[in-house]
């Protein structure tokens, strides 16, 4: 379900599988902060709000140092790698209130993949140990 | 999230600890938000301890800084270092906010 509080059990489950692809403790926030901007995204833009909304967390491990990460729903179609990069040169008056989320998200995943299939959004995330 | 609050004359000093994501970016701002009604405008957040920010974090800390700026006050980030620092530099809000290395250049402020 698209709750906040959904994100500490789905957090602990994505660290799970980074100890498992043997990801350094150094990278956990940052996988955690992804992980984050997705669900927040899946909330935000793909369920009216209000609604409740399923979402499936899968992840493997194609290889040591290496973690892929899907997030599914089943909401509006959303391609957050399609959205408008906010304007980073506004000031302060000038600068909208959110709208960092998917900047976040394309700066901490090494690659980010999307589609739509059968109803489903699918985004898949990949995050690999810095050398 | 701890928030510990200090007055230094007519300006409040939060010392903000641990993350500050989803779940409780809300209690940031409604902290600050119960300063600015207290009649403190100017204030400085020390993110020394600040270990984690999503961008539910930032929302909070730029709607709090429009805040502050419309009631004539300012607020000012100072000590902010790891994950936290990078996450200010992808979203260039560090240039938004002026970084200060201590809470005593914050108070002075520019």
């Amino acid at each position: 379900m698209a709750r906040t509080e959904s994100l500490s059990p789905v957090t602990e489950f994505v660290r799970k599988g980074a100890r498992e692809a043997n990801l350094p403790e150094s990278q956990m926030r940052e996988l955690e902060l992804v992980i984050e901007e997705v669900l927040m995204n899946v909330s935000r833009y793909s369920y009216p709000e209000g609604a409740p909304g399923m979402v499936t967390i899968t992840y493997s491990v194609p290889a040591s140092g290496k973690l892929a990460v899907e997030v599914c729903d089943q909401g509006i179609e959303f391609n957050p790698l399609t959205a408008t990069p906010p304007d980073l040169t506004l000031d302060l008056k000038q600068r909208p209130i959110g709208s960092m989320g998917i900047l976040l998200l394309k700066s901490f995943a090494q690659s980010l993949t999307y589609r739509r299939e059968q109803g489903w959004n699918r985004l898949t995330l990949a995050i690999s140990a810095n050398l | 999230m701890t928030i510990e609050q200090t007055q230094v004359g007519d300006k409040v000093v939060l010392h903000v600890a641990g993350r500050m994501d989803a779940e409780n970016a809300h209690q940031f701002e409604l902290r600050c938000e119960s300063c600015i009604a207290e009649g403190f405008t100017s204030i400085v957040i020390d993110l020394s301890d600040l270990a984690y920010i999503s961008s539910l974090g930032l929302r909070s800390v730029v709607a709090v800084a429009k805040k502050a700026r419309d009631k004539g006050g300012e607020l000012r980030i100072c000590r902010m270092t790891g994950l936290v620092r990078q996450v200010f530099e992808i979203t260039k809000l560090s240039q938004v906010f002026p970084l200060h290395d201590s809470v005593e250049s914050a108070l002075i402020g520019g």
